[in-house]
């Protein structure tokens, strides 16, 4: 009887905990490991795109942030189970993912393209840049699990196989090792992980940047539990603001020459 | 969360779809991993220390190293030297299914040879002094005295290896393939539900 009135007393206490500290401390998930997005540095710091817009996120808004490490394929349910508060995981706004949980207004692009080993021309798009989906037949094509990639995929080229992984490093790996044909990913990151690097000097982009509002949404958002209105907006608010004082274009130019959202998200 | 029923019940005929992966799985491995565990354990009782001293380290590396390693080690590395995949074993290495059946077949053999082992070891001396007053060769008293007995002996613990193996093949789905965990991992982020 005793346990179970210490344990009724500490559920209590701790949800009481949690309404005051969700006031001044938001827990952000990520997956700590999708640089230059979201990654640690050699110091153990997190750093990153998506690091960056958090915090200027939680200045404007007055925040405390508590970053927590999370891997992409739980990343909702974790959300949903309130392991943390806010997801700042590069996460497209997608109508799938809006069923379950909301978002902020768009902070970056959201956008995917093939690599494959260069020198070999495989007709894969018309002039146009739509895909031709007779070329795709066959080809096994590598694609990290619950990506909008995927929804693509099916959607579009079903005569490919498809092989999923569980994150874009080994992805990287095995078009590298010969296992898959193609890999289709976002362009930034791995222009800037594999391409650049000693492994992608034989690859190469192979489509042009595919962004269908349909698939990929109109851009990453901060993802939120349903219900939270208010915060929602308080979100959406701080980044507009980021996008009219320049802050987004300081972040993306810390990693790429080029700026990585949409100029008119802003208030003006 | 809510606890959905209805979704389980939904889930689990997709979830049969790998379920003749799991199999192929467990029965390949444990069929190599049974020839094996032989090999090494004749190599071990070969009483030579050539033949010994090897089989042992192998036991020892496989035995203390995690499967989950030793999977990605032999997906994810050995792939990355050049050597392998020029190799005649690159079309097997190339697919996940070979990859994932080298790495199950490596590991159940260090085990099984072990609990093989244990049951020769465990046959009274008295049946082999009697093997030998009876003028039985070496060979003949190992055919004839040593493997039946062993063989009972090394039963119970052999079926417990084999269910950690048939749990062990999940871990495929770590390297693409999709057996039932690799189905249950294609389900659960589409709804968005179980953790």
């Amino acid at each position: 009887m005793r346990i179970l009135k210490s344990l009724v007393i500490g559920a209590v206490a701790l949800s009481a905990a949690s309404a005051v500290s969700a006031q001044d401390t938001l827990r952000v998930g990520m997956e700590c490991t999708y640089a230059p997005f979201n990654y640690r540095t050699a110091d153990g710091e997190l750093a990153g795109y998506d690091v960056d817009v958090a915090n200027g996120v939680a200045e404007i808004m007055g925040v405390e942030l508590e970053f927590v490490c999370q891997q992409w394929d739980g990343m909702i349910p974790a959300l949903l189970a309130n392991k943390f508060d806010l997801i700042v995981a590069s996460m497209s706004i997608t109508d799938a993912r809006l069923e379950k949980i909301d978002f902020s207004g768009p902070y970056r692009d959201s956008v995917g393209r093939l690599i494959a080993a260069n020198g070999r021309d495989l007709g894969l798009f018309d002039e146009a840049g739509d895909p031709i989906a007779a070329s795709f037949d066959g080809l096994r094509v590598g694609l990290e699990r619950a990506s909008t990639y995927e929804n693509w995929f099916n959607a579009k080229l079903p005569g490919a196989e498809i092989v999923l992984y569980d994150g874009s490093e080994p992805l990287y790996l095995d078009l590298a090792n010969g296992r898959v044909d193609m890999i289709m990913t976002n362009p930034m990151k791995a222009q800037e992980r594999f391409l650049d690097g000693d492994a992608g000097a034989d690859f190469e982009f192979v489509s042009p940047a595919i962004s269908e509002v349909e698939f990929f949404g109109v851009g990453v958002g901060i993802g939120l539990r349903q219900g939270q209105e208010e915060l929602r907006d308080e979100l959406s608010a701080a980044i507009r603001e980021l996008v009219d004082n320049g802050s987004l274009t300081e972040y993306a130019l810390k990693i790429f020459p080029f700026p990585i959202h949409n100029p008119e998200w802003g208030n003006n | 969360m809510n606890f959905d029923l209805t979704l389980i019940w939904d889930s689990v005929p997709r979830m049969l779809a790998g379920i003749g992966i799991t199999f192929q799985l467990m029965a390949l491995s444990a069929f190599l991993g049974m020839i094996l565990a032989v090999i090494l354990l004749l190599m071990r009782l070969s009483g030579k220390w050539y033949w010994s001293w090897p089989a042992q380290v192998f036991i020892y590396v496989f035995r203390g190293t995690p499967i989950l390693v030793q999977i990605f080690i032999i997906y994810y590395g050995l792939p990355q030297l050049d050597f392998v995949r020029e190799s005649i074993l690159w079309p097997i290495l190339r697919e996940p299914f070979g990859c994932a059946i080298v790495a199950l077949s490596l590991n159940t053999g260090a085990y099984v040879s072990e609990i093989l082992r244990g049951g020769v070891l465990g046959v009274d001396r008295g049946f082999l002094e009697a093997a030998s007053a009876l003028g039985l060769k070496a060979h003949q008293k190992f055919i004839y005295i040593t493997t039946p007995i062993a063989a009972r002996l090394a039963l119970p613990a052999y079926s417990n290896d084999f269910i950690s193996l048939m749990k062990a093949t999940s871990l495929a789905s770590t390297i693409t393939l999709m057996d039932m965990t690799g189905w249950r991992r294609l389900l659960r982020p589409t709804r968005y539900l179980f953790h």
